[in-house]
This record gives structure tokens, sequence and C-alpha cells, in this order.
């Protein structure tokens, strides 16, 4: 089990037993079982159709699974659990404060509060001219950025990511991979990256999973042996390069 | 003065001669439904019209080679340079009137001007002359609903225009007694239903014209002497009266019609009609009678 | 708004009207059939007291019962939008205010609306709503499912997701059912006028009678004059709406 860090945020540990998810006729999830401790920053891998974004929907609540059941611990805090979609998805009538904010609003938090709260977050994942623009001004990387502090500005104890910086170009992934990583550092969350990526599953994780085609399951539930702090040069090393052919073996076995 | 070519050809395709009329098929056209064209050479094509078909502007652009008008238009159309030329007068005297609930025990036209409401098409010269005579302060004017009894029948402080010889009959089938008020009690009385054609026309092909008046005077007279026929082929084409009223309206028409020779006009009545527009204002000078009818 | 974008659409007009002139003098148009501009601008200097009364009344007539279309379009589009069982149930009757020909029942509309300008919003009104329904409604059912899933997951209420997301996502959408049922406000105002007997309507229906045709043009050239401010409007308040994120508004 990995230590749960220090931080001013502790994560929730999930625990999913037996899920079923079927689409019709489709069967996406079938039988799945999977125990995610509280803290880690765990990446799901998978090709497309294994289910892995619809494991992610149900984790999130948006999805009720047809059986099994999903436990989270601990239960009792409200509105832990942040989201962040492929594409930024902003208001585009908002301004970038404001988007960021948009979590917070919906909850009922008083408008200073929220905006102040909205700009240490913004400053956070280096946004913090750009408060005023609207979203029609901002690059995509930027965009994304602003959907992540929208994430954070609850201070979620449980973090989604659904492929997000797969739209992007790759300096900006690199970017956003590093701040991704110190920011989950910083506050100590459980962390669930959905990707399709060996490279970038690899780079931002503790531990992966391999899910197989039609998600009959994990084909592979491996703990990376890897630093704790990441840093671009990392990209090169000989260790990840051994990680993401483990990774690689189990996508290919599924051919 | 350059001739002003037509903005359409001379005749349809195909060679017909289209009569144009001002309403939809109606006891008033009963003559023109009843003559037979093709005894005097003509192959001619009947186009119904409805509300605000104007005939009298298809004349002058060619789109129709006769149109069916009323005389005040035609003086109208004159002053307007549209050269239209009257031929055949349907109604010696005009079937234009008021309606309203007898109920109301109104005695003469005027009265109709002293409270209520009264449905008319204020642009005709009639509508023009009553408010001149009487003033419409005290009764509130309105459009004319266009043969609809909806609100005739749903109000008895409501008076409408309409044709003495139509309206009238129908409203008392729907059970609502009315007195009616003809306009020629005012003084006003044009020919209505008049067979009309372009002036171009007439120097062109006097025998088509000959031709057609005659045998619209012995549709008429056929008409007049037995309707029934007539009537089953108007109705089937307009079913919005039903047979027994084709019959009656038939019936109520004769006496303003009837004259000898059918649909004669005089130099007087159309000399009378150019005065009283002129004192109007509708046209700035009355025309030569002779310019507005010919008696072919 | 820009001068620059005016002029090439005053070229054409100008042109035609320039040509309709030459040809009416020259005898190729008949002037009883389509007056020549200078008659119709005389008739618009002369008559210019009556013109512009009957304009002033078709202008309230047409833009009360925007107003009301408006309003009552985009509240009925709400209403559809809350649930697939009530859009089922009754977007069908919506139709209907696309389909009823105003002429048809025009006889009902004063039995129930009177004489005046009451009827004539009535038919503006009616011949104008529909568009702002179907646009509305559109635009509401057509937000983003992510954002949709952001405002449950926050647990957002109905009434919050509709006003600060569906609605908002919806603006430029109900612009475009407003810019289309401008220009039909006018339309039905004029009709309801041919009925209840004033405004423009009227002045068409009477100078029709007279054969006065450079008065009717006349009377149709401010109609169209009418619904033109009404469409720029319409473009005003959508550049103010939309001019900071709509790709519409932003050169």
């Amino acid at each position: 089990m990995t230590e749960v860090p220090t931080g001013t945020a502790r994560g929730v540990a999930v625990r999913l037993n037996k899920i079923q998810r079927a689409f019709g006729e489709l069967v996406v999830i079938d039988d799945l079982t999977l125990d995610i401790a509280a803290g880690e920053f765990l990446a799901i891998l998978g090709p497309s159709g294994c289910g892995k974004s619809t494991l992610l929907r149900i984790i999130a609540g948006l999805n009720a699974p047809d059986g099994g059941t999903l436990r989270v611990n601990p239960a009792d805090t409200k509105f832990q659990t942040a989201f962040v979609f492929q594409d930024a998805h902003l208001l585009p009538w908002r301004t970038v404060l404001e988007n960021a904010a948009l979590p917070l609003e919906l909850m009922g938090v008083g408008r200073s509060e929220r905006l102040a709260r909205a700009s240490r977050v913004l400053a956070e994942v280096g946004l913090r001219e750009a408060e005023g623009r609207y979203p029609s001004q901002l690059s995509g990387g930027m965009r994304m950025r602003v959907s992540l502090a929208r994430a954070l500005v609850t201070e979620p104890r449980l973090l989604l990511l659904d492929e997000p910086f797969a739209a992007l170009d790759e300096i900006t992934r690199f970017r956003l991979d590093i701040r991704l990583r110190d920011l989950w550092l910083e506050r100590g969350m459980t962390v669930i990256f959905v990707t399709h990526s060996i490279t970038e599953a690899a780079f931002l994780a503790d531990r992966a999973v391999v899910l197989t085609r039609r998600g009959r399951g994990i084909r592979l539930d491996r703990r990376l042996a890897l630093p704790r702090v990441r840093s671009n040069e990392l990209r090169l090393s000989p260790l990840l390069a051994g990680e993401m052919q483990m990774l690689l073996s189990a996508m290919e076995e599924e051919g | 003065m350059v001739p002003a070519a037509g903005l359409l050809g001379a005749c349809g395709k195909s060679g017909k001669i289209r009569l144009a009329l001002n309403w939809k098929p109606d006891p008033q056209f009963g003559g023109f439904y009843a003559a037979d064209y093709r005894q005097h050479g003509l192959d001619v094509e009947i186009v119904p019209g409805g509300a605000g078909t104007p005939t009298v502007q298809m004349i002058g652009a060619g789109s129709a080679e006769f149109g069916i008008v009323s005389a005040d238009e035609i003086l109208l159309a004159r002053t307007h340079g549209n050269d239209v030329v009257a031929l055949f007068a349907v109604f010696q005297n005009s079937p234009q009137g008021i309606m309203a609930h007898a109920s109301r025990k109104l005695e003469s036209i005027g009265d109709l001007l002293k409270g209520g409401t009264l449905a008319l098409q204020s642009g005709l010269p009639y509508a023009r002359m009553l408010k001149k005579k009487y003033g419409f302060e005290r009764v509130k004017v309105v459009p004319s609903p266009g043969g609809d009894l909806t609100a005739f029948l749903n109000d008895e402080n409501f008076a409408q225009q309409c044709f003495v010889t139509g309206e009238p009959l129908q409203a008392k089938r729907r059970g609502v007694a009315v007195t009616v008020f003809p306009v020629s009690d005012i003084g006003y009385n044009p020919y209505t239903t008049v067979l009309a054609a372009g002036g171009e026309l007439l120097r062109r092909n006097p025998e088509m014209a000959r031709n057609m008046v005659a045998a619209v005077r012995q549709g008429w007279r056929n008409y007049l002497d037995s309707a029934a026929t007539t009537n089953v082929k108007m109705h089937a084409m307009n079913p919005t009266m039903d047979a027994a009223i084709y019959a009656e309206v038939a019936e109520a028409q004769q006496v303003l019609i009837e004259a000898n020779p059918l649909g004669r006009m005089t130099k007087e009545r159309w000399d009378t009609l150019a005065s009283q527009l002129k004192e109007l204002g509708d046209i700035p000078q009355a025309p030569q009678a002779d310019q507005c009818f010919r008696d072919l | 708004m820009k001068l620059r974008k005016v002029i090439p659409a005053l070229i054409p007009f100008l042109v035609v009207t320039l040509a309709l002139e030459w040809l009416v003098r020259a005898g190729w148009i008949k002037a009883f059939l389509v007056p020549p501009p200078s008659a119709v601008f005389q008739t618009m200097v002369h008559d210019w007291p009556e013109l512009f009364g009957a304009l002033a009344k078709t202008s309230t007539g047409a833009l009360l019962g925007f107003a009301l279309s408006a309003a009552g379009g985009i509240a009925i589009a709400v209403f559809l939008s809350s649930s697939r069982a009530i859009q089922d149930a009754f977007y069908p009757y919506a139709v209907f205010f696309q389909t009823v020909p105003v002429i048809a029942i025009a006889p009902l509309l004063v039995i129930w609306f009177g004489y005046g300008m009451r009827t004539v919003v009535a038919s503006a009104f009616l011949v104008s709503i529909f568009p702002v329904i179907a646009n509305t409604l559109t635009g509401i059912l057509s937000t983003d499912p992510a954002l949709r899933d952001l405002f449950r997951l926050y647990g957002a209420s109905s009434a919050a997701t509709l006003w600060k997301l569906r609605f908002p996502a919806a603006l430029p959408q109900i612009l475009t059912g407003l810019r289309i049922a401008g220009g039909l406000a006018v339309i039905g105002a004029i009709v309801g006028e041919f009925i209840g007997g004033q405004g423009l309507g009227s002045v068409v229906d009477i100078a029709r009678t007279q054969q006065r045709t450079d008065k009717v043009f006349a009377a149709v050239l401010l109609a169209s004059a009418l619904g033109l401010a009404l469409f720029g409007f319409i473009n005003l308040l959508s550049w103010l709406a939309l001019r900071r994120w709509h790709a519409s508004e932003q050169s």
C-alpha cells in the first residue's frame, strides 16, 4: 500500500465489486472487481471500447451499474468527486475566473469567496493573467488548464480524468502531465486517470490497470517501480521504458 | 405618346380567350356560364376569382382578354392610363347594398350611420359618398368581412355591405331577419358586373369582341329564362352556398338585370357616374362617355 | 452596423429603382401596374401624415405582438423542455401555430378581440410565435451533455441547470428564432389590419380598391422598413449578447 501523503486534503478509497454494465445488447463491463487505495494515482489503460470511460462515469456516479456494488470510503463528504473530460467543456459566455468558480457557485458558495478561491486555483495551474478572458480567446492547452482548475476548486478528494490531454499537442501534454502530478503530490487526493496512451500511463501513475476488450476483466494490475517525483528526464530513462514494455505486452496480448 | 406594350402576350396559351371573374362562381355570373361561346366561334375559358381579384388590372396587363368589373372601376382605371372599355352591363341597377338586423327597425340608409358598427370597403366610391352625406362620427366603421356572416350573425348592431341578392338571403336562412338598403337609395347607381375588354383588343379584333357580346347576351337570356342547369354547374365549382340559395338568388336578381336589349348602357348613366366620381375627387376630370363604353 | 456594410446593400436598391423609373417612363412597364418610383416618392411625401400615422399603428401592433411571441414562445419552449413526456404531449399543438392560416380564422379573431389593435396584436402573435418556440426548444435541448453531467455532479437543481447552463447556451438559437419572428410579426400585424381595420394594412386595402398602386407601394415600402428596423434591432441585441463568446458575432 502506498503511504498516504500529507497535505491539506486526503483521498478516498474506492471499492468496486463485480460491476456489470451493458448498453442494450452490448456488455461493456463484465464482473469487474477492483480496489483503489486512498491517495493512489491510478491509470486505467485499455483499447477503445473496453469500457474504461464507462467505468470512470460509474465511479463518478454519472452512470449506474447494472449489477455489482460501488463503495467509496469515507462516504460522508459531499461533492468530493471532480471530473475532467477530454475536452475542456467550459461555458463560453463566462470568463475564465467564472468558469473556474462554477462548481462553488452550484454548491451555493457566495460570490466573493468563490471568486477568490477560483483565483487561487487558477494561479496554481499558471493562468493568473488570463482570469478575465473568455474561452474563445484561449488556446486548447489553456482551456484544459481552466478545466483542471475548475475540477480542483472544490478541493476534491477524488479526481477523475477521462483522457484529458488527448487532444493537445505534445509539449503542452508534457507540461500538463507534470503539473497534474505536482498537484497530486501537494493535495494527496485519489486520482484515477483513464488513457489509451501507454507513455502517459507509465509516466503519471503509481499503479496501472490494463482492461481487456469488451470489459472482460483486468488483464494486468501493476505497481509501477518509478520515483515519486517525476520530471521530463524520466521520459528518456530505461526505467520508464521497462514499465512501458510491461504495459505494452499486456495491451498487445489483446491484439 | 409611346404606345405601351403589354407585360404579357395577346391571347392565352393555345389561343384560348380568358374571361376573368371578380368573384367565385355565383348567380351574378350566371349568364356567362350559360353562354354557348363555341356557337359564336369562340374558345372561352372562364377564370373564377375571389376576394380582391384585380380584374381591371388583368385586362390592362393582358393576362385576360375580357374581365368582369364595375363601372366605377372602369372610370378609375382610365384615369390611371389603363384603357379599359365596357361592353355589356349585367346589372342595370346596382345590387350593392347594406344589410342590417331587422330588429333595429331602421328606416332609411342614413339611419345606419347613427350608431352601431358598419362594415364596408371604405375605399369604394359609395362608401365615401355615404361619409360625405351623413358623416361617420356616430358609427364605428370597420372593414367588410367579404361575404362572411359570422360577425353579422353574432352582433345585432352589426351592419354590413352586401349584394342585395346575396347575403340577406343567407342571413334569413340562418334565422336572422334583415332590412336591406340598396346603395342606389343615395343616388349612386353604377352599372355592375360589367363585361369589359382592353381598348387595344377592340381595335385589333372588333369581330371577336362583337361575337363575345352576342354570346354573352344570348347566355344571359338563357339564364334568365331557365337558371337550373347553369346553377348546378356553378354550384359544383362553388359549393359555399347550397343549391336552394342559388335558385333564390337567381330569382331575386332578375329584376335588376332585365333590360332590352340585355346589357345595354346609356351615355347619361355614364355621365352621371363620372360627375359623381369627379365630385368625390376620385377622377380629375370626367372622360368622354363614349370612351368608356362601346355598344356592340 | 458599419457604413461599409450598408453601402453594398444600397447599390442594388438604387439600380433597381432607377431601372424601374426608366422602364415605366419609356412605356415598357405600364404605370397602372407598377408605379414609377418617383410617383411612389411623391405620394410618400404628399400623404406623409396619413402614412406616418398608419406606420405608427402598425409598428405598435407588430412590436406588441412580437414582444408577446418572444416572451410566450420562450416560456412555452422552456416548459416543453422540462420532460420528454410533456414534449411529446404538447409540441404537436405548438406546430398548430405554424400551420393555421390566419386569414381563415380572421372572423373568429374579430369576434374574440374586436376591431382594432387587439386583433392586430393577436394576429401578429399567432403568426410569429412558432419560430421562437421551435428555435428556443432546439437550443435548450442541444446542450452539451458533458456540461449537463458536470452540473449533475455538483448537485445542481434542474432550475439552476436551466438558467445557468441550458438557457445561456441556447441564446444564439433563440436569437435566430427572434430574427425570423420579427419579420413575421410585421406580416401578421398587416394581415390583422386587413381584418381589423387600421394601420398600413388598412391603407393598402383601401388604396387597392381605389386603384392607387402608388399608395399601395408606399405603404408596402414602409412596412418593409419596419421589418428591417426590427431585424436590425434584434441583430443589435445579438451582437450585445454574443459578441464576447459566439462565433457568429466574431469576425
